[in-house]
C-alpha cells in the first residue's frame, strides 16, 4: 500500500448564483473522479461543501504518487536487427535509440499475431507525484466546468460562473502550485465580510482538517446542511413565539440557506391593514420579493409576521429587523395599489383586450382560446348535469386577469387573481372558485380543483391547449415538450381519474377538435391517431402513479382504457388476487388460450352437450357461472377457481383434435372463456 | 441625509477613486446605461471610469405623486469601471460607507440578477445588492453593449438615490424626503422632495396615462427612427444618431404606458431601436479604428 492524503480544493469566488451552486460542485466531483481514476489515483472519498463565496471539495486517500507502469514496444523482425552472432544491425540500433535503451535491453520474442521473432523492448514508466499531476490537471478541471452562464471580467478572457479570486489548495497539508486566471493558489482563504471589517488578513488554513472549524470562526458556515437546518430550526421557534406556524417552502428554504454564509432568521411585523389582501398575494409577495416565509395559524389563517434570513450572527441595533419590515411596507403597498386599481374595473371588462393578447401564433389570441373554453366548459357541464350557464360565465372570465396589473407583476397568480377578483364583484360562488382552481393541479402531487365547475374548466383549458397543439402538429417528443402538454395530459387524465368521471379522454378530445374548427392544420385522422397513444400514455403512468402492480397494469389496460371509472374498478378488482398464485397459472393457462385460438374463428355459440371429457365439462360448467357474473370481483373469484380445471383441461384434452365437431366445440368454449376474462383484462399479459 | 447630500458624497468618492465625475445627459430616458457617457464608454478597449447622477424617466410607473414609493422619474447614480477592477466588490462595499450605512451593524447580500437591455442590445451578469432587505444597487459586468461583446469587460454600478435616501433616514415616503437646505439672509430653509418634484410627478404621470397624442408619438417615433439612419448611415454622425435612439426609446415607453403596444408588435418595435442603437455603435468603433490607425500610421 502506498501512503495516501487528502485533497482540499476551494475555490472563494464573489458571489455565485445560488441555482448553480450544487451542479458545480457535483460536476467537478465527478470530472475530479475521472480523471483521477484515468491517471490510477484512486480516490477513497468525496466530500463537497458550498455557500454563497465558496466551492470546496475534499477528496481523501489520494496516493502520493502514481503506481509505476510498464509498457512493451514491438519492433522489427529478429533477422533484420541481429546478426547471426546476435550483434545488432543499424535497423537493431535505431529501434533501441528510438526508445531511449540500450541495445542490450532489447529482447527478442514471438509477439502474438506475429509470425516471427521481434525486437521488444519494455519500458517502465516510473509514477509521477501526485501534487506534480494535481499540478498541472485542477487548472484544466476548474476551466472545463460547464458554466451555464459563464461570464469574463476585467481585462481576460477567462470565463467562469463568476470572478474567481482566491484559490486555496492543499494536498495533506502542503500548497499544490498553480494558477486559474492570474489568481495563485495557498493556504489562504477568507471569510465572512463582517468578520474582515476588523481582521485585515487572510484565515491560513495549516491543517486540512480544521479547514471547517477554521471558517465558522470567521463567520463562515461551509457546509449547506447545517445552514439549512440552523434556518429551519430558528425559524420554528420564532414562529412558535407568536403562536403559529411556517408557511412551509422547500424550495424558499434550500435558496435561503444557499444564499447566506451565516444565517440568522428574523421575525418582523407589517401592518394589519395590509391582511385585507388575499392570502395567496401576501405569500407571493413575501416569497418573491423579499425571500420570506409568512407565518399561519393553525386554521391556516395568515398572521401579520413575516420571518427573513440575515447573512449574519446577529442584529446589534435592529436595524436588519427594522429595514425588512420597512421594504415590505413598500411592497405590499404596491400589492395593495394594484389590488385597488384592478377592482375599479370589472375583471369581464377586459375580455375585448384579450384579442392583442396571443396564445400561440398558430392558435390565436386568448379572446379565441377563450371562447374555445368557454364551448368545451359548457358540453361539458351539459353532460355532467352542472350548471352550463356557469361553466359559460367561468370561461369567458378565466383568462382576464392575465390582463390585470397584479398578474403582469406576479405571474404566477394567474387564475387565483381572476378567482378573487370575482369573489369581490360577488360572482356566484361556483364562477370564483371554478377560475380560481382552473390551473390546477400544478404539479404531480399537487390537488385537483375542490369544485366540479373547477374541474370542467380545467379539464376544458388543458384540452383547449392539448389538441390545439397536436392539431398543428406540436406533438411533445422524447425531452421535448415545451408547452408542458404531458404534465396537461396527466391533469386531465387525474381529474377523470380522481372525480370518478365516465367521460373518455376521446371524446373529448373530439369536443376540443370541434372548438378549434379552422385553427386546425393537421389531418383530424393523424391528430386523433397521436391523441390516441399520447393518452393511452398518461392512463399508463396514472395506473403507476395509484400504486397498482404491474401485473395489474400490464393486463387490465389493453383490454379499454378509455372508461376510467370502468378501469379503476377492474384495477381494484385485480389487485385483490395480485399475490394470488392461481393467477400465476391462469396467465400460462391464458396464454396457451390465446396460442391456440390465434388462427381460428371459433363460432360464438357451441352446444355443451358434445363435450366428452369430464375435465371439460367441468371447465363448461364454470364459463356458465362467469358469464353471469353481475361484477368485477365476483367475476375474479370465480377465475381463481377456475385456475385449476384449466390445468386439468390443458393436461387431459387435446383440443384440435381430429374430429372436427369436437375440436369447434372446444375452440368455441375457449373463445368464450377468452371472452369472459377479456372484460377484466388480458391474463396473458400477466406476467 | 439629505437627497444632494447623498449624491454629492457619491460624486465625491468616486472621483477620489479615479472616475471622471459626468453629467446627465439632456434627452429623457429610463435609466442612466443609456447616457453615452456608458453606452459608448463600455464599448471599445480604452479604460473608462466615470460617475453620474441620471434623472430617469418611467412613464408606465408614474403614479400621479400619490405613492409614496414609486416615481414616474426617480434619480440613479450611475458608475462605469473599464476594466472592471479585481477589488470592485470592496470599492462599491466602501462607497456604501461613504454614505454613511455602517456595515457592522447591517446584512448585506449580493443576490443574483442578470441584466438585459433589449433596446440597446446589451446584457451583463450581476447581483442586485440588497442591504437589510432592500435593493440598493444593481451590480453588473457588461457581456455586450450593442450586440459587441466587451472588452475588456465594465462593471456597473447603479445606485437608487431616492430609495437609498429613504432607507438612510428612515423616512417612508419619498416626497418627505428633504432635497437640501436653501440658506437667504432670512434663515434657513429646508426643501422637502415633494416641493422640488410632485407637480412635476403629477403633470408627467397625467401626460403619459391621459394626455399624450397617440398619433403624435407614433408618427414622431417613425421620424426619429428616419432622422437617426439618415444621420449614421448618410453621414456617419454616431453621436446624433444616438440621439434620436434615445427619443425612440422614450416615445416607445410613454406608447407602451397607454397601453398601445400590443404584446405581438412589441418585439418588432424594440427591435428597430435596437437595429438604430447597433448601427451608432459600429459606427463609433470603425471611426475609433480609423482615428488609431491614423495615429500609429
Amino acid at each position: 500500500m502506498s501512503d495516501t492524503k487528502t485533497l482540499l480544493l476551494e475555490l472563494h469566488c464573489e458571489e455565485i448564483p445560488a441555482r448553480f451552486l450544487k451542479p458545480l460542485s457535483v460536476e467537478f466531483a465527478e470530472s475530479f473522479a475521472k480523471w483521477s481514476e484515468s491517471e490510477k489515483l484512486d480516490i477513497f472519498g468525496i466530500l463537497f461543501h458550498f455557500s454563497p463565496r465558496k466551492l470546496s471539495w475534499r477528496f481523501t486517500g489520494l496516493p502520493t504518487a502514481q503506481p509505476d507502469q510498464t509498457e512493451t514496444q514491438v519492433g522489427p523482425p529478429q533477422r533484420m536487427c541481429a546478426d547471426e552472432k546476435g550483434a545488432p544491425t543499424v535497423q537493431g540500433l535505431k529501434f533501441a535509440e528510438k526508445w531511449g535503451v540500450d541495445f542490450s535491453a532489447v529482447k527478442f520474442e514471438q509477439p502474438t499475431g506475429k509470425k516471427e521473432p521481434c525486437a521488444v523492448v519494455t519500458l517502465t514508466k516510473r509514477g509521477q507525484p501526485t501534487p506534480t499531476l494535481l499540478s498541472e490537471a485542477l487548472p484544466k478541471l476548474i476551466a472545463g466546468l460547464h458554466v451555464p452562464k459563464a461570464m469574463r471580467w476585467g481585462v481576460s478572457e477567462f470565463q467562469f460562473v463568476r470572478p474567481i479570486r482566491n484559490i486555496l489548495c492543499l494536498f495533506g497539508n502542503e500548497v499544490v502550485p498553480f494558477e486559474v486566471d492570474g489568481v495563485k493558489t495557498s493556504r489562504n482563504t477568507w471569510g465572512h465580510r463582517l468578520h474582515h471589517m476588523k481582521h485585515a488578513d487572510p484565515i491560513v488554513i495549516s491543517n486540512i482538517e480544521s479547514y471547517e472549524v477554521e471558517l465558522e470562526k470567521a463567520g463562515v458556515v461551509v457546509s449547506f446542511d447545517v445552514r439549512q437546518q440552523r434556518i429551519t430550526e430558528d425559524m420554528k421557534k420564532l414562529a412558535g413565539e407568536v403562536g403559529g406556524q411556517v408557511v412551509e417552502d422547500e424550495e424558499l428554504l434550500s435558496t435561503l440557506a444557499e444564499i447566506v454564509e451565516f444565517p440568522r432568521v428574523v421575525r418582523g411585523q407589517f401592518p394589519q391593514e395590509f391582511m385585507a389582501l388575499p392570502k395567496e398575494v401576501l405569500v407571493t409577495s413575501l416569497k418573491e420579493h423579499q425571500k420570506s416565509f409568512c407565518i399561519e395559524n393553525e386554521k391556516g389563517e395568515l398572521l401579520p409576521f413575516f420571518l427573513a434570513a440575515a447573512n449574519r450572527p446577529d442584529d446589534p441595533e435592529g436595524f436588519i429587523k427594522s429595514g425588512n419590515e420597512w421594504v415590505l411596507k413598500a411592497r405590499l403597498y404596491d400589492a395593495r395599489f394594484f389590488f385597488e386599481e384592478d377592482l375599479r374595473t370589472p375583471l369581464i371588462g377586459r375580455l375585448d383586450s384579450l384579442t392583442h393578447l396571443t396564445f400561440h401564433r398558430e392558435l390565436g389570441s386568448y379572446f379565441e382560446k377563450t371562447e374555445r373554453i368557454g364551448a368545451i366548459a359548457v358540453e361539458l357541464a351539459k353532460r355532467l348535469g352542472l350548471n352550463a350557464e356557469h361553466a359559460g360565465v367561468a370561461a369567458r372570465n378565466c383568462k382576464c386577469d392575465l390582463r390585470t396589473l397584479m398578474v403582469g407583476e406576479f405571474p404566477e397568480l394567474q387564475g387565483v387573481m381572476g378567482g378573487e377578483y370575482l369573489r369581490h364583484e360577488k360572482a356566484p360562488e361556483a364562477v370564483w372558485k371554478a377560475v380560481k382552481e382552473h390551473y390546477q393541479p400544478i404539479a404531480a402531487e399537487a390537488p385537483i380543483p375542490g369544485t366540479d365547475l373547477g374541474c370542467v374548466l380545467a379539464i376544458a383549458d388543458k384540452l383547449d391547449t392539448l389538441v390545439g397543439c397536436f392539431a398543428i402538429g406540436q406533438i411533445p417528443s422524447g425531452s421535448k415538450d415545451p408547452l408542458a402538454l404531458r404534465r396537461a395530459g396527466a391533469g386531465i387524465i387525474r381529474i377523470l381519474w380522481e372525480k370518478g368521471w365516465t367521460l373518455s379522454p376521446m371524446e373529448l378530445c373530439r369536443m376540443a377538435m370541434k372548438a378549434l374548427g379552422v385553427r386546425a392544420t393537421k389531418p383530424e385522422s393523424d391528430t386523433f391517431e397521436a391523441l390516441d397513444s399520447f393518452f393511452r400514455d398518461r392512463v399508463t403512468y396514472q395506473l403507476e402513479v395509484a400504486g397498482y402492480a404491474g401485473a395489474v397494469r400490464r393486463s387490465a389496460l389493453p383490454v379499454g382504457w378509455t372508461n376510467l371509472v370502468d378501469l379503476k374498478a377492474r384495477c381494484e378488482a385485480l389487485s385483490s388476487f395480485a399475490e394470488d398464485q392461481r393467477f400465476a397459472s391462469l396467465a400460462q393457462s391464458a396464454k396457451r388460450i390465446a396460442n391456440i385460438l390465434k388462427d381460428e374463428v371459433p363460432a360464438d355459440v357451441f352446444d355443451a352437450s358434445k363435450l366428452q371429457e369430464s375435465e371439460e365439462k367441468s371447465l363448461a360448467e364454470h364459463l356458465a357461472r362467469m358469464e353471469a357474473a353481475s361484477n368485477h370481483g365476483a367475476l375474479l373469484a370465480d377465475l381463481a377457481e377456475l385456475a385449476q380445471p384449466l390445468e386439468a383441461f390443458f393436461t387431459a384434452v387435446m383440443v384440435k383434435c381430429d374430429d372436427p365437431m369436437l375440436r369447434n366445440t372446444r375452440l368455441s368454449l375457449l373463445h368464450r372463456l377468452r371472452k369472459s376474462f377479456l372484460r377484466v383484462a388480458d391474463f396473458s399479459l400477466w406476467q | 441625509m439629505h437627497v444632494q447630500e447623498l449624491i454629492l458624497r457619491l460624486q465625491r468618492y468616486w472621483a477620489d477613486r479615479g472616475c471622471l465625475v459626468g453629467q446627465p445627459y439632456d434627452i429623457e430616458k429610463g435609466a442612466g446605461t443609456m447616457n453615452p457617457l456608458t453606452f459608448f464608454g463600455a464599448l471599445g478597449s480604452k479604460p473608462w471610469n466615470v460617475g453620474y447622477v441620471e434623472p430617469s424617466r418611467r412613464p408606465g410607473d408614474g403614479r400621479y405623486g400619490e405613492n409614496p414609493f414609486r416615481l414616474y422619474k426617480h434619480h440613479q447614480f450611475q458608475v462605469i469601471l473599464k476594466p472592471s477592477p479585481a477589488a470592485v466588490q470592496d470599492m462599491y462595499i466602501a462607497s456604501l460607507e461613504a454614505m454613511g450605512i455602517d456595515l457592522s451593524k447591517h446584512d448585506l447580500r449580493f443576490e443574483e440578477d442578470n441584466w438585459e437591455s433589449p433596446t440597446l442590445g446589451a446584457w451583463g451578469v450581476g447581483w442586485q445588492v440588497v442591504l437589510d432587505g432592500m435593493e440598493i444597487t444593481q451590480f453588473t459586468y457588461f457581456q455586450q453593449v450593442a450586440g459587441v461583446d466587451c472588452r475588456p469587460v465594465s462593471a456597473e454600478l447603479t445606485y437608487g438615490i431616492e430609495r437609498i435616501c429613504m432607507f438612510l433616514t428612515g423616512i417612508d415616503n419619498i416626497f418627505d424626503l428633504t432635497w437640501g437646505e436653501v440658506k437667504t439672509d432670512q434663515g434657513t430653509f429646508p426643501i422637502k422632495y415633494a416641493e422640488v418634484r410632485q407637480r412635476e410627478e403629477f403633470e408627467l404621470s397625467a401626460y403619459s396615462f391621459e394626455h399624450a397624442d397617440l398619433e403624435l408619438h407614433w408618427r414622431l417615433f417613425t421620424d426619429f427612427e428616419k432622422e437617426g439612419w439618415r444621420l449614421v448611415k448618410d453621414l456617419g454622425h454616431y453621436l446624433s444618431a444616438y440621439d434620436q435612439v434615445l427619443k425612440m426609446s422614450h416615445t416607445f415607453n410613454v406608447l407602451d404606458a397607454r397601453g398601445a403596444v400590443s404584446t405581438t408588435e412589441r418585439p418588432g418595435i424594440i427591435k428597430r431601436v435596437r437595429d438604430l442603437a447597433c448601427a451608432c455603435a459600429k459606427t463609433y468603433l470603425e471611426t475609433e479604428a480609423k482615428k488609431q490607425a491614423e495615429v500609429t500610421a
